[in-house]
């Protein structure tokens, strides 16, 4: 029962320092506690070691016409101990490794179980009841009050969990391998196309430190990376962990888990699924644009024809986007690469009919006009710019 | 006591050196071009293997300028023709200028571009053939008291198939360059670019220059197996030889392997023959265990004759027998050995718990010959002569170094610690600072060493102390601060990253800045030396190992004599090195009995 031990002490400043704050979760705490016993045995022998050097370079620098000092080049005991200490505290790190790793997995039967679908470049989270998260936020948002101008950085979804709850995450990916990775709770697991992975983790109990300065909100915020190299926009698949208060999470389930038209269910879909490559302000990405937009006398858009490899033109229309969708490798688009993943698997009828819709709202030339659409087209709109 | 050259120490006369050749410019380069000499052909790899240096370094510049800040989109309203409308612009995509001009379509895909080309080449081209090609080339046959490698022709051979392998490469990277990464992982390596053949061309390059490395490594086997000078046993070798044996002993062993894995990886790709895609029935967890059962055994392939080097730097140059010398040449082996078996710990976060355990327990075996071979080091300066100059500058910073590179590996080995810290900034720090902390500052020590012996000249011992401080300093600030970003939480191969991870990617951006200069300062220093630089004696620094009793640089069969071994390499303190003063070498008056 060593690790308990070594974890219950308080971290101090230098561990604090190194990992930029403690560790959410209590196996991720006693891996940090490890470490830092593993880094004062390397402090130890580097000082022990550099400082011997150093002192017999000063000490035995040299001098003309001194010869080197006879001693033996050779030492059977010395060299056994300084065979045998490093070797026995191997073993010690190994079996603290070994303990600690296991209580990084193991997670009780009854623990809330995620479902998490990696897709260049985003991940899809389903919650036990089939809600998905809307929500997004982009980092760092500033408006400037003078001039009005805005600086932000990327738009990262959001996923909320309640606090101090068994989670246990079901992973797969849907084409390369990724890795879900959560520095807070200290642990990552490759997402493979062909098998299920995963981990879990107890969320930590909020408490004042994690109050909004609105003085109201409490919650706590944690990056989620992937940490395996997948392409393009593998910088950008990264998302927050929102850990919330029990009520505030069932909230949430209900609300997302509401009947919405197609246009706000086909947003919310773009959000999490197409915003890494296909942006909705006629700006050129990755992927083409969604939106109305004429760029390099290219255009784009929902009723504007596009150009394929190869020369032919072809209609933008419901059933060209059910193919771009389902089939994207089909045909593609003058200027673009086929880089991007076959979504078949990963959506059903009615989220395809859901982003069409979307995409459709977002022309000139989609069935605009009906009042309907009018109304969701404005809620599309707020709740895009909603968490800003 | 050196060899029985008939014309007594000191005493030699002067012959042509393998450098002087004919006149004229074309029979000088067929002249070399056709050579089985050897040293020149260790001359030939010491230039490519710089010269791919110098590219993936400047790769490396490319990839820390764009870290230098995260991407911000900028909204501005502007009234354009009487219309309020939203300006959008992006700031932090510096590498936009490169991308245009290789054909990338955005900063992102021109980043993933130039770090697979950084690691491919410091890896493929540079680091595994750097010290054995070039270095070991030229001295592996002079310590041994040979006239050339076992295997002359086939010594040219290994460096035109190191040439074309390369040429490969740098076609992919003219061809615009690919981003699958060095390690070309599975499936992403076989769907990504999928109309383009530069992929393939840079597989085929890896590939290919596999080739070159089991011809060295064979020739090396054999020349230590037969040619050693007469009375040279095993245990009289140098070190240099021992870590150069061990790393033949892999490159011949582990090098196939990765032959099959990528010939495998250009099946799938090209015809479509399913072993590593998951849609096409394959599993591409395999690939990484082929993967790695080469490339783990290779890290060896690149420290080991490292290693080798600074054991004869911290002899010769403090003029102490080394201490240990059985522990350190066995700890070779052992770690040889050791290699083959710890493959995993590269892939704990993808295979099942069992087997993660048990690697992890093996990989901790690692440790224990490198720690031997550390203290061994550090004893050898004890009561020594300590000289303080270019090649003994590079011997310090690399126990320093190293010792960071290797005490860091603990955390990862370790598996819950690993868990946290795999494929993070703290592997980036971790393995550049065992790989350029440690074989590199050996190469530069090494290069600073031979170099009197190699060309004739000496180099301004000003310059390559400065150089050398400048890499340390440069050195340690790119790399020391990206062990804190990978504990707090930074991915490694980001192009972008989130705003807390900035100020530490400044300072390591400025490092590399630091780091850049010095290794200007060494460029300028051997071209110096080359130019107008002090004819150098043929034993400057008082050495003992063979190629100290020749002249400075050798005729071209080496020595006048076949050379017989009366002494060890490390028989400092009863033996005035040849061609040495015995007043500038005094030697101790009770030497001890060992």
């Amino acid at each position: 029962m060593m690790m308990p031990v070594l974890a219950s002490t308080e971290p101090g400043f230098l561990q604090k320092f190194i990992f930029g704050g403690y560790s959410a979760s209590r196996p991720g705490a006693q891996s940090d506690a490890l470490f830092m016993m593993i880094l004062w045995f390397s402090i130890f022998f580097f000082v022990l070691l550099m400082g011997l050097m150093i002192f017999f370079v000063i000490k035995y620098r040299r001098r003309p016409g001194v010869p080197a000092i006879p001693s033996p080049n050779h030492n059977t005991l010395l060299e056994i101990f300084w065979t045998v200490v490093p070797s026995s505290s191997m073993l010690v790190f190994f079996v603290l490794g070994f303990q600690s790793c296991t209580e990084k997995m193991v997670v009780p039967d009854n623990a809330m179980e995620l479902n998490i679908t990696a897709v260049k470049w985003s991940w899809d989270v389903t919650y036990p009841n089939g809600a998905k998260s809307p929500e997004s936020q982009p980092l760092s948002y500033h408006k400037d009050p003078v001039t009005g101008v805005v600086t932000k950085g990327r738009d990262f979804p959001i996923f909320y969990i309640p606090e101090n709850t068994d989670v246990r995450l079901k992973m797969i990916s849907v084409d390369v391998i990724h890795s879900f990775w959560i520095p807070d709770f200290r642990t990552k697991m490759d997402v493979i196309p062909n098998r299920y992975t995963g981990y879990g983790f107890r969320t930590p109990a909020l408490t004042v430190d994690d109050i909004m300065p609105d003085g109201e909100t409490i919650q706590r915020d944690m990056w989620i990376f992937c940490a395996e190299y997948c392409g393009d926009e593998h910088s950008r698949m990264a998302a927050t962990l929102r850990v919330v208060p029990m009520d505030v999470f069932e909230q949430k389930m209900m609300e997302w888990n509401k009947p919405k038209s197609p246009v706000v269910h086909g947003q919310q879909l773009w959000k999490q699924m197409c915003a890494a490559c296909h942006t909705v302000d006629g700006k050129a990405s990755t992927g083409p644009t969604l939106s109305r937009a004429t760029i390099d006398g290219v255009e784009f858009g929902y009723g504007y024809d596009a150009q394929l490899v190869g020369g032919t033109m072809v209609p933008r229309d419901d059933n060209y986007y059910r193919r771009a969708i389902l089939d994207p490798h089909s045909e593609v688009i003058v200027g673009y690469n086929p880089v991007m993943s076959d979504f078949s698997g990963l959506l059903d009828e009615d989220a395809v009919f859901a982003l069409i819709a979307f995409i459709k709202n977002l022309s000139d030339r989609g069935t605009a006009g009906d009042s309907s659409e009018e109304s969701d087209n404005s809620e599309a709109a707020e709740s895009a710019g909603g968490d800003s | 006591m050196s060899t029985h050259d008939a014309h007594g120490s000191g005493g030699y006369h002067e012959e042509g050196s393998y450098l002087s050749g004919p006149p004229g410019m074309i029979s000088k380069i067929w002249q070399w071009a056709s050579t089985v000499d050897h040293k020149k052909i260790g001359v030939m790899y010491l230039v490519s293997v710089l010269a791919m240096f110098f590219l993936g370094g400047m790769a490396a510049m490319a990839v820390r300028y764009e870290l230098l800040d995260p991407v911000r989109t900028v909204i501005t309203q502007m009234e354009v023709d009487g219309v309020m409308t939203e300006v959008i612009s992006t700031t932090g995509d510096r590498l936009t200028p490169i991308a245009k001009l290789i054909g990338a379509d955005s900063a992102n895909q021109a980043y993933n571009r130039l770090f697979t080309l950084h690691g491919a080449v410091m890896v493929f081209m540079f680091i595994v053939p750097s010290i054995p090609a070039s270095l070991g080339n030229f001295f592996l046959p002079i310590m041994l008291g040979a006239k050339d490698v076992a295997f002359p022709r086939l010594n040219l051979l290994s460096w035109y198939i190191y040439v074309v392998g390369s040429l490969f490469g740098v076609l992919s990277i003219i061809m615009g360059g690919v981003d699958t990464g060095w390690t070309f992982y599975t499936p992403y390596s076989t769907t990504t670019d999928a109309d383009h053949i530069r992929v393939v061309f840079m597989v085929l390059a890896a590939f290919i220059l596999g080739f070159s490395s089991i011809l060295t490594g064979l020739n090396f086997i054999v020349t230590v197996h037969k040619l050693r000078a007469p009375g040279m046993g095993w245990f009289d070798m140098p070190l240099f030889i021992w870590g150069l044996y061990a790393t033949s002993i892999i490159q011949v062993l582990a090098t196939p392997v990765i032959g099959i894995t990528l010939f495998l990886l250009i099946f799938e790709r090209v015809m479509h023959i399913g072993i590593f895609d998951p849609s096409m029935g394959g599993d591409p967890v395999l690939y990484q265990h082929f993967f790695w059962f080469y490339s783990h055994p290779v890290v060896y392939v690149m420290i080991l004759p490292g290693m080798g080097i600074i054991s004869e730097l911290l002899a010769v140059h403090s003029r102490k027998h080394i201490f240990g010398y059985r522990a350190i040449a066995f700890s070779s082996l052992g770690i040889a050995a050791v290699s083959f078996l710890v493959w995993g710990h590269h892939i704990f976060t993808a295979m099942g718990e069992l087997a993660a355990i048990l690697f992890s327990g093996l990989t901790f075996l690692v440790a224990i010959p490198t720690a031997i071979k550390m203290f061994n080091w550090i004893a050898t300066l004890y009561k020594g002569s300590i000289a303080i100059n270019t090649p003994m500058l590079y011997a310090l910073i690399f126990l320093f170094t190293f010792s960071i590179g290797g005490l860091t590996g603990l955390p990862l080995a370790t598996l819950s610690t690993d868990l946290h810290l795999h494929d993070s900034y703290y592997v980036v720090a971790h393995f550049h600072y065992v790989m350029m902390g440690g074989t590199v500052m050996a190469f530069m020590g090494g290069i600073h060493h031979w170099w009197p012996k190699m060309f004739g000249k000496m180099y301004n011992e000003w310059g390559g102390m400065l150089g050398g401080i400048l890499v340390f300093i440069g050195f340690n600030l790119t790399f020391f601060t990206q062990f804190m970003l990978g504990t707090q939480g930074m991915p490694r191969r980001y192009a972008n990253y989130v705003d807390e991870f900035q100020s530490l990617h400044v300072l390591s951006t400025y490092g590399s800045w630091i780091l850049l200069i010095g290794f200007l300062v060494h460029l300028a220093t051997f071209i110096h030396s080359l130019i107008a630089g002090e004819k150098a004696p043929a034993n400057p620094w008082g050495g003992l190992s063979l190629e100290w009793e020749t002249q400075s640089p050798p005729i071209e069969h080496n020595f006048h004599h076949e050379p017989v071994l009366t002494h060890g390499p490390y028989d400092f303190e009863t033996v005035v090195p040849p061609h040495c003063d015995p007043k500038d070498y005094p030697l101790p008056e009770n030497p001890s009995a060992h």
